[in-house]
């Protein structure tokens, strides 16, 4: 095999992207297109007393500028609640929020121009921290919430009347009170997380193209019938005249999910009835979204053996100034930092605040890294409290397989101690921990919210080649080399038969989204399955017009085996229909009811991360670096090594970002390093020389070939895992990321 | 983002440049645009004309010139210079300097003048250079001068040069003793950087004088006089005793700003830290400076 078949071979896309010839939204040229730039609120909290955009509107070459009066009778939308205009309208409410777009016929017009667009704002009190929002008398950022229930996710937000708490989200079990009464020692700690940038290398970019009653839309989007139906209900165009196309996604992690700025590109293009393109700088993808910052209280009962009798935890959660799904993200966390332990009392509550900050959003598994930040970080204080060794602390409480850590949630359907096993022989045989290097361990065990909700269309064309349509867009992930292999696998065909047809939701039918490591499990089975349908089809042919027994047959490469004979795909469309063509299309959908209901129960399975971390400190600068990391998972079965392993790392990396660099930092709701230069991010120079990837598959996973889903597991016990490997060094616990050289060295001054 | 309209010239002589800049409206030299693209981009400079001065032949030469000196044409990029024999040869820590200044694309076109003119604090050849005691030759509409790199750079983003002025060449002695430069960052830019150059005596072991400066701090790079003046007829060998003895007096008296990369005592404390470990690597450096 030459290079570029063995790539094409693990993932058709390399050679289109490595050449430059795969298509992103910015890359496309629609006829007729024109230019919009967005102007935005450089107030945190304000009220817009004027706008006035006439000198820029006649400028030459700007055919009209959109200003929030133009939009004010679509009413806002949202996709738990329904709290956002389509740009600010008389108020704004974070640094960066869109108030006019100015639209041109080339993009250099529009941002002369939009410099030109002359608004006054009289500034209002704001809120820009969980803290002051949450005061008795903080500003309301919203004075009303409608609630979507069942519109995205199931159920809704519970927000807080007269208040910025737009979620809050409780789960008790057993009583915990009691408990502590009983417990030889009960520990609390207190933790924070900043907010985050998603820092995909493609920044938002959309193309809006309104015709009367039809709108169609090129986006980057990760949830392309999400956009899809918001822009329905904004406009009032029925779901079929909205179309929504997703070429190649350059990143996306969470920023791209739900729906972020097509609505105001749509508006754009309904204002001038021209396709419009809006094309961000990364900067400005950096004030679209973020992930949400919190402020973390965990507190942990054992008793004199270092059972846990009861855990407590409450978590407050940054949302920014609209809620988009941080309602989720709240929901998420509660149920993130418990696992995978056995605690027989718990009292979790995490609540969702508005602040006047960019919104926050769905980030690479919700509310994880927050969770399991503080969770993961705690046990080791609990075990160095009572003291004992963290590992044999862990080990003690954790939840065997089969064993449900909270009863509303499935059984867990992994073994910890089996990935606790892999990463520390993976660090045998010569890594004892030194003076100079120390070892820090971190577990993670989440529940996806993968909604088993998906349709497939397989086609099997009469030369044996083979369309399949899914609404899984291809971030990099690798979705559709993957979908390729699942119905090449099922139809006994070669890979290289199979096309995946780029995302088009026109095309492909109805699926919940990428997200939430579901694609592979819920979008894999109706890939599967629609291929089973195929293959009846074709089977059911050959029955019925060689008048052959059903089960004497077989699929093979290029057709059906009889047994003595293989009839090619040619032969028998040609024999059953009488010319020389045709095709079956095979249809496949997961619902909830799909496989005798098993797919129903929440999590559809367990992403698990174990992670083993060997740090080294320069003690003078306080500089930590990472010489050795080792990452296991269990995924149930692998597809695509390259791309699992890919994921995993990749996942390890960017939680190495959140362990070591990142935050997104705002003063007074300014944000403050909101640029690539100033935000800083891993570079493969830090990157663990010595990174051992583990993929456990005991095959008994809901997806094809008793597949998990995975790639977002990785990212949560990086930070912790860093954390404790400090803590067992030096003994100095950092409680807020990212763990800077300037706070290590401060903690190791205050220890000294 | 993008700049706003500007035009674009291309002269192929210094003079014909500095003349285009000086034009009326805002003209601006441009060499990598590393720097001046982006804050174009971003809009927090603006310019009518761009003076494009990569035309110009001549003003990416190294060499070293006969009264012993180096010279740097201010049009070489980091990486050029990275890569020279003449500075591998006689100013190799000024060679890994540039090799690591920030990444590979700015290195590839950004050049040495187009740095040093931003005056941007956390950067890393202006420390060096003013330890190296070197002199910037810059030309106008009214003539040619020499600014002391010490003297170069007056404040943030703020040169002592003449809109009208192209930076033409770097000129410093040819080191006589170790020289060294480390920087700590945690980002894109250097939160503290130190660099030292010691001459040595005819018999190669005791310091006859040493410079030192201290970067990223403050406005400007900063001397360590203490320092400098502790070191002065010491022995090599007893270099790092003589630093670590003057160390606190001197770090009191650098100006530390606390800004985002970090606190004034931690950056303070960053500065003796690199200071010392220089003086390490400057030690073993200095017992193989004449053989
Ligand atoms: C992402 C990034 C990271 C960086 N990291 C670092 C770092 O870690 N350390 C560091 O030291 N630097 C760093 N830099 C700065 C880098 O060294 C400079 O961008 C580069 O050297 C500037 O050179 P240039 O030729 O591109 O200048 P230009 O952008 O062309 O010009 C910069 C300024 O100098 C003027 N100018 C240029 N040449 C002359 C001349 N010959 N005479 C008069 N005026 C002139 C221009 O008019 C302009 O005002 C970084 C830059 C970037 C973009």
């Amino acid at each position: 095999m030459s290079v570029t078949d063995s790539m094409s071979a693990v993932r058709p896309d390399l050679i289109e992207k490595v050449t430059g010839r795969a298509e992103y939204v910015t890359d496309l040229v629609i006829p007729g297109m024109l230019h919009g730039f967005v102007v935005r609120s450089p107030a945190t909290h304000a009220r817009i007393s004027s706008i006035d955009a006439s000198v820029a509107r006649s400028v030459p070459g700007v055919v009209d500028v959109l200003i929030g009066a133009d939009v004010v009778s679509f009413g806002c939308w949202g996709v738990v609640l329904k709290d956002r205009p389509i740009m600010a309208i008389d108020r704004v409410r974070y640094v960066g929020e869109p108030v006019a777009v100015v639209i041109a016929e080339t993009i250099e017009i529009a941002e002369v121009a939009a410099e030109l667009v002359d608004i006054a704002y009289d500034e209002l009190p704001h809120a820009t921290t969980i803290r002051e929002a949450m005061m008795a008398d903080a500003p309301l950022i919203h004075e009303h919430h409608e609630n979507l229930e069942d519109f995205y996710f199931k159920g809704g937000a519970r927000p807080t009347p007269s208040s910025n708490i737009f979620h809050t989200y409780r789960n008790d079990v057993g009583d915990v009170d009691a408990a502590e009464a009983v417990a030889a020692y009960v520990h609390e700690d207190h933790f924070t997380f900043p907010a985050i940038s998603h820092f995909a290398m493609e920044p938002h970019a959309v193309i809006a193209d309104f015709q009367g009653d039809s709108l169609t839309v090129w986006a980057g989007a990760q949830t392309p019938t999400a956009v899809q139906k918001v822009l329905s209900r904004l406009f009032g165009l029925a779901l079929a005249k909205v179309r929504v196309i997703v070429p190649f996604v350059g990143g996306g992690f969470g920023g791209k999910a739900s729906v972020k700025i097509e609505p105001l590109v749509a508006a754009a293009s309904w204002k001038v009835r021209r396709p419009v393109r809006v094309a961000q700088s990364m900067a400005e993808s950096m004030l679209t979204c973020r992930r949400l910052g919190a402020d973390i209280t965990i507190r942990t009962a054992v008793d004199a053996n270092g059972r846990i009798l009861a855990k407590s935890a409450r978590l407050l959660l940054d949302g920014g100034a609209y809620s988009d799904t941080g309602s989720a993200v709240a929901t998420k966390s509660a149920n993130r930092i418990m696992g995978p332990y056995v605690v027989p009392n718990m009292r979790l509550e995490a609540c969702a605040v508005y602040t006047n900050t960019i919104p926050g959003a769905a980030f690479r598994s919700i509310g994880g890294p927050q969770a399991v930040w503080a969770k993961e970080s705690h046990m080791d204080n609990v075990a160095a409290a009572i003291g004992m060794d963290p590992t044999e602390f862990r080990m003690l409480n954790l939840a065997s397989r089969g064993e449900r850590i909270r009863p509303d949630l499935r059984a867990l359907d992994m073994d910890m101690s089996e990935l606790i096993g892999r990463v520390t022989r993976s660090f045998a045989p010569d890594a004892q921990p030194s003076n100079r290097k120390a070892h820090g361990l971190a577990l993670a065990a989440t529940d996806p919210a993968n909604t088993p909700i998906s349709n497939a269309i397989v086609r099997l064309k009469i030369d044996g080649s083979i369309l399949v349509s899914v609404s899984s867009i291809e971030v990099g992930q690798g979705a559709h080399a993957t979908m390729a292999q699942i119905a090449a696998q099922t139809l006994k065909q070669k890979v290289s038969a199979v096309t995946v047809l780029r995302s088009d939701t026109a095309v492909a039918p109805y699926d919940w989204g990428t997200g939430a490591s579901r694609s592979t499990v819920v979008v894999g089975l109706s890939v599967e399955s629609a291929a089973l349908d195929a293959a009846d089809q074709i089977l059911d042919m050959v029955a019925e017009v060689w008048e052959l027994p059903r089960d004497g047959l077989s699929l093979v490469e290029g057709g059906v085996s009889t047994g003595p004979d293989v009839l090619t795909f040619h032969q028998i469309f040609h024999r059953s229909l009488g010319v020389d063509s045709g095709e079956v299309v095979g249809r496949g959908a997961i619902t909830p009811r799909s496989k005798k209901g098993s797919l129903a129960e929440s999590p559809l399975f367990w992403e698990t991360s174990a992670a083993l971390a060997e740090i080294v400190v320069d003690e003078e600068t306080g500089e930590i670096r990472v010489p050795r990391y080792a990452s296991a998972a269990d995924v149930g079965r692998v597809i695509n090594r390259v791309a699992a392993e890919g994921q995993d790392e990749g996942a390890a990396v960017m939680g190495l970002g959140h362990a070591l660099h990142e935050a997104l930092e705002f003063e007074d709701g300014q944000p403050v390093n909101a640029t690539p230069i100033d935000y800083s991010i891993p570079r493969i120079t830090d990157v663990p020389p010595s990174f051992d990837t583990i993929l456990v598959e005991n095959g008994d996973g809901p997806g094809p070939g008793g597949a998990k889903g995975m790639g977002e597991g990785a990212i949560l016990p990086v930070a912790p895992a860093i954390a404790n490997a400090l803590f067992a060094a030096y003994g100095i616990r950092i409680t807020d990321l990212p763990m800077t050289p300037e706070k290590v060295w401060r903690a190791l001054q205050k220890r000294n | 983002m993008l700049p706003s309209p500007f035009q674009f010239e291309r002269p192929s002589t210094i003079a014909d440049a500095v003349r285009a800049v000086g034009e009326s409206g805002d003209g601006m030299f441009y060499a990598g645009g590393t720097e001046l693209l982006l804050a174009l981009k971003m809009r927090v400079i603006r310019a009518d004309r761009l003076i494009d001065i990569k035309g110009i032949p001549g003003l990416d030469c190294i060499a070293v010139n006969g009264m012993n000196e180096i010279e740097i044409g201010a049009r070489c990029t980091h990486r050029k210079i990275s890569g020279d024999p003449v500075i591998r040869e006689h100013v190799p820590a000024l060679a890994s300097l540039c090799a690591e200044v920030a990444n590979i694309r700015v290195r590839n076109v950004g050049t040495i003048g187009g740095n040093l003119c931003f005056g941007e604090p956390h950067a890393d050849p202006p420390t060096m250079l003013a330890a190296l005691n070197a002199r910037l030759v810059l030309v106008g509409s009214r003539g040619t001068r020499e600014v002391h790199a010490d003297d170069f750079i007056r404040s943030e983003m703020e040169t002592v040069r003449e809109p009208d002025e192209l930076l033409r060449v770097i000129v410093f002695p040819r080191p006589a003793g170790p020289v060294t430069y480390r920087r700590f960052k945690h980002g894109e830019r250097p939160s503290v950087n130190v660099a030292m150059t010691w001459s040595l005596n005819a018999d190669g072991n005791t310091i006859r004088s040493a410079r030192v400066r201290v970067g990223a701090l403050g406005l400007r790079p900063q001397p360590l006089p203490v320092v400098e003046g502790a070191l002065r007829n010491v022995a090599v060998a007893e270099a790092r005793q003589a630093i670590e003895t003057a160390l606190p007096a001197a770090l009191d008296q650098l100006e530390v700003n606390a800004d985002r990369h970090g606190g004034a005592d931690y950056k303070r404390h960053l500065a003796g830290v690199l200071l010392l470990r220089s003086a390490d690597e400057a030690v073993t450096a200095g017992g193989s400076w004449l053989k």
